[in-house]
């Protein structure tokens, strides 16, 4: 299937605000993302979308906004509500994957409340808001280490304003570090198959996984809405998002339940199949080290052999296809 | 090292201040209440040199005890005790000082910069102090005049000294308001330790309390090509010196690199309305010749001004100057186009305390740079040079001065995390990695974060099998995960039941995919010298750490004997 695919393949990316929204090396994401895909032979085409730049949702199969400071983010929060609100919700609904980093993921839940001046609207994609509780109160920064769909993301906070969640899923459980708002251990949102999260640092090289996810969404939706395996699949993972939506702030046991972990194969083995295989030494090491760095060494121990695994079947496929 | 850890010292600093002032220092003001108020005085002087002396003498057993335990310079220890002591003791010690005290501040090129002043200052004939390179919180400044001071609480021959102190960006304030300065220099504001920050804007804001602290009769020396450095003049009643460069030669736009359009750029919007500048000239990230596109706002004609800068190899550049009062051409010792900025601050502020023109030219040209800025040395039949690359923007600078010639170099980057690093590394992500890919004869990867950065030299386009990597320490993970292969073979046999697979063959693999490009050996000892053993006798090997990287290989050159211990090392 990657054969055929391969040379006609090819994804957009919107980039939005790249010159306001910079701060903490987002670029690295979307080199990230282009590699990938440019590895199993799909073309990334990356178009910047500035303030005044208009969103036409059927231009993009992913899209991406990073993170920014408080001054810049004004402008940007006004342009996206203005300019893009229509278009960036369009494209949620249909289940197009973005990734919104720190500012980014602020402005697509209900408001920011900046220490001083007034409240920014965002777009209300995801059911939740951010108070920025004065420069007296420490920001949350550090590592962090989430769970998320089984598996673990790692990353680097550093943020003012504290997240807190309406009815929005969380994108994962924070394992260590501060999260949305260093008090009831949730870290991002998600909703359809948008990403909001405060993890940068950057983000995506660190985590293939959810750098396969995303790209893998994207092709899905663009490419393989007549494959019945992968559209059942999506909506697998759908509607096991939406259970646990329950109630945030309580930890759900919905978190760790087995059930969680099977689908969670089936979105992995998946992968395996829709997305050629990468040799991703390096990334797990790395995300390893940041794990085990912050102590939580068991999980260390399985993301090296889990991926491992995911090594010897790499190797062998290409064993058995040469 | 303590001085690297602003948050907690500070914080400490801050908490004892009242309580100390109301044991000592105010009580006997409350008692003699009835005596005049000029006895008031003379008693409040004779108590707080006794005061003085106190803290001058622990501050410097403090420091003495340090380095006979070989703990470190002993300076800021020595600061920190003596401030303990008497909080005071920099305002009391500064005063005694006959020519002042110049302060300089920003994110890079404060201790070239102050280097140069240095220079300059005691070739025009004065006894210069300055704090030793990272000792630049108020402890380090503290330290810096304790221990050049007596028991009785009086600085030692201050006849004709004047102190040079590079301070940090965010204490700034606090060092305006303690120190009053005959010049104070701002240099540039970059993205730096965001973890410690929080935002650039919240150092922009501190440098507005500083301008507003600063006595009117002191000249503001300022980068004008620099916006939010240049802004800074219109808060300041008094004179304001502009420094910038005139070379529209020197434009990124000339270098033709499409990548440099993603460089860190820290300053976008106009700091007045929030329009977005634009650029006739722009050397590296925002500095340039910029105007708003909205208020029309422009940089400000700059006083001291380098019309024409040539790089001259690696190691020189010829800069032709021109000032309100003096031209002529400088030949600076060091390169890297960052350096030109350094000495036109160096010469604004040594033409505001009405130096000449000999000793500015003089001081610059023979500077001797500091540790960490380009210098050789020598070791086993190969050449050393070590650059400090701390941010986006410095680092930046380094990969343009060392690969814009095409000559392939040998190149080890040492990436910590550690405090004095900043936590966060995501910046690395914003370095232009991507011109060095053809250029890399050989490459070890080394520090804390040795996995991060070589994850972005592969996300760059360089081979793994391209680089070693030497990390800080061992992957206790990777010695348990490879304890338990033979379950996890076990597992993998059933999954893969179908195609026959071979036990030795998967060993192999687990073998070439866990450890085919790390070395089996840790820590900065090894990397040095596995990068050493790479480069041929008689090359040059580019060593480019953060600071805490920097101070241990300092340390471990100075265990080979290549370099004095640092509290050795003499200022000019």
């Amino acid at each position: 299937m990657n054969d055929d695919l391969s040379s006609r393949v090819t994804l957009t990316l919107g980039h939005l605000y790249p010159d306001q929204l910079n701060l903490y090396g987002d670029r690295g994401n979307i080199l990230t993302l282009r590699r990938r895909c440019q590895l199993r032979g799909i073309e990334l085409r990356v178009v910047e979308l500035g303030i005044g730049d208009a969103l036409a949702p059927d231009v993009y199969d992913i899209l991406f906004i990073g993170g920014g400071q408080d001054k810049e983010q004004a402008p940007v929060a006004q342009d996206l509500l203005e300019i893009k609100s229509i278009g960036l919700w369009a494209a949620i609904e249909d289940d197009m994957p973005i990734l919104a980093v720190c500012g980014g993921y602020q402005l697509l839940a209900h408001y920011y409340r900046p220490a001083e001046g007034p409240d920014m609207r965002g777009l209300g994609v995801f059911d939740a808001w951010t108070i920025h509780k004065g420069v007296q109160v420490p920001r949350c920064i550090g590592d962090i280490a989430i769970s998320w769909n089984g598996d673990t993301l790692v990353g680097f906070e550093n943020h003012g304003g504290r997240t807190y969640l309406g009815t929005a899923t969380p994108l994962g459980k924070v394992l260590k570090g501060h999260g949305n708002n260093a008090e009831d251990h949730t870290e991002g949102a998600m909703y359809h198959n948008a990403f909001g999260t405060y993890m940068h640092g950057s983000l995506l090289p660190k985590n293939p996984h959810f750098a396969d996810h995303l790209i893998a969404l994207a092709l899905k939706r663009t490419y393989g809405r007549s494959d019945h395996t992968a559209e059942s699949l999506v909506h697998s993972a759908g509607s096991n998002n939406g259970s646990t939506s329950s109630n945030n702030g309580i930890k759900t046991r919905t978190w760790t339940s087995r059930s969680r972990n099977r689908i969670h194969r089936t979105v992995k083995d998946d992968h395996i199949t829709f997305l050629t295989p990468l040799d991703d030494t390096l990334e797990w090491e790395a995300h390893a080290y940041i794990l085990e760095h912050m102590g939580l060494h068991h999980a260390a121990v399985d993301v090296l052999r889990s991926y491992k695994d995911v090594g010897t079947v790499l190797h062998l496929s290409k064993t058995a296809s040469v | 090292m303590s001085e690297q850890k602003p948050p907690r010292s500070t914080k400490r600093e801050a908490r004892k201040r009242p309580g100390s002032d109301s044991t000592e220092d105010q009580m006997p003001a409350k008692r003699s209440s009835k005596a005049t108020r000029s006895q008031r005085i003379m008693k409040r002087r004779r108590s707080s040199s006794l005061r003085a002396g106190l803290a001058v003498m622990g501050g410097r057993a403090a420091g003495a005890l340090s380095r006979r335990l070989h703990l470190g310079g002993g300076t800021s220890i020595a600061g920190i005790v003596a401030q303990r002591l008497y909080p005071d003791i920099v305002g009391h010690l500064s005063t005694q000082l006959a020519h002042g005290s110049v302060l300089v501040t920003g994110t890079n090129g404060k201790t070239t910069t102050s280097g140069f002043i240095a220079a300059i200052l005691s070739d025009a004939g004065l006894r210069v102090w300055r704090n030793r390179e990272g000792s630049n919180l108020m402890q380090g400044v503290a330290g810096a005049l304790v221990i050049r001071a007596q028991p009785d609480g009086n600085l030692r021959r201050a006849g004709q000294a004047i102190s040079i102190f590079e301070v940090d960006e965010a204490v700034i304030p606090k060092a305006v308001e303690i120190l009053p300065p005959r010049v104070a220099v701002f240099t540039n504001l970059f993205r730096d330790q965001l973890d410690r920050f929080g935002e650039v804007d919240t150092i922009s804001t501190r440098w507005r309390q500083a301008i507003d602290l600063l006595p009117e009769s002191a000249p503001l020396v300022l980068n004008a090509d620099d916006p939010t450095t240049a802004h800074l003049g219109e808060f300041f009643p008094g004179q304001v010196i502009f420094f910038g460069i005139d070379d529209p030669s020197l434009d990124l736009a000339n270098e033709g690199l499409a990548i440099e359009r993603h460089q860190a750029i820290d300053t976008r919007t106009c700091l007045h309305c929030g329009g977005e500048y634009i650029y006739s000239v722009q050397y590296y990230s925002h500095l340039g010749h910029y105007s708003c596109s909205q208020c029309k706002r422009a940089r400000p004609e700059a006083d001291v001004r380098a019309v024409k800068v040539v790089a001259d190899g690696l190691d020189r550049l010829r800069i032709q100057i021109e000032t309100r009062t003096q031209q002529g051409e400088i030949v600076i010792p060091l390169a890297g186009f960052y350096n030109v900025y350094n000495a036109l601050a160096a010469i604004a502020a040594t033409q505001a305390l009405d130096i000449n023109w000999e000793p500015i030219v003089s001081g610059i040209e023979q500077f001797k740079p500091a540790f960490g800025r380009g210098e050789r040395i020598h070791v086993q039949g190969r050449t050393l040079r070590l650059l400090l690359a701390k941010n986006p923007t410095g680092f930046n600078e380094v990969l343009r001065t060392l690969f814009s010639d095409g000559i392939q170099r040998h190149v080890l980057f040492v990436l910590n995390d550690n405090i004095a690093d900043g936590r966060d590394i995501s910046w690395i992500w914003d370095i232009d990695f991507e011109r060095t890919t053809q250029y890399l004869a050989t490459l070890t990867v080394a520090g804390t974060r040795a996995f991060d950065l070589a994850l972005r030299l592969k996300y760059a386009g360089i081979e793994q099998t391209a680089m070693t990597i030497v990390t800080s320490a061992p992957l206790r993970a990777v010695k348990v995960a490879n304890e338990s292969k033979a379950r996890n073979t076990r597992q993998q046999r059933k999954v893969l039941k179908a195609q026959a697979m071979q036990q030795a063959q998967m060993t192999a693999l687990d073998e070439s995919i866990m450890n085919h490009h790390i070395t089996k050996s840790y820590g900065i000892t090894q990397a040095l010298d596995t990068a050493i053993r790479q480069t041929p006798t008689g090359e040059t090997l580019f060593v480019i750490p953060t600071y805490t990287g920097l101070l241990e290989i300092h340390r471990e050159l100075e265990r080979r004997g290549l370099t004095p211990r640092y509290w050795e090392e003499r200022g000019p």
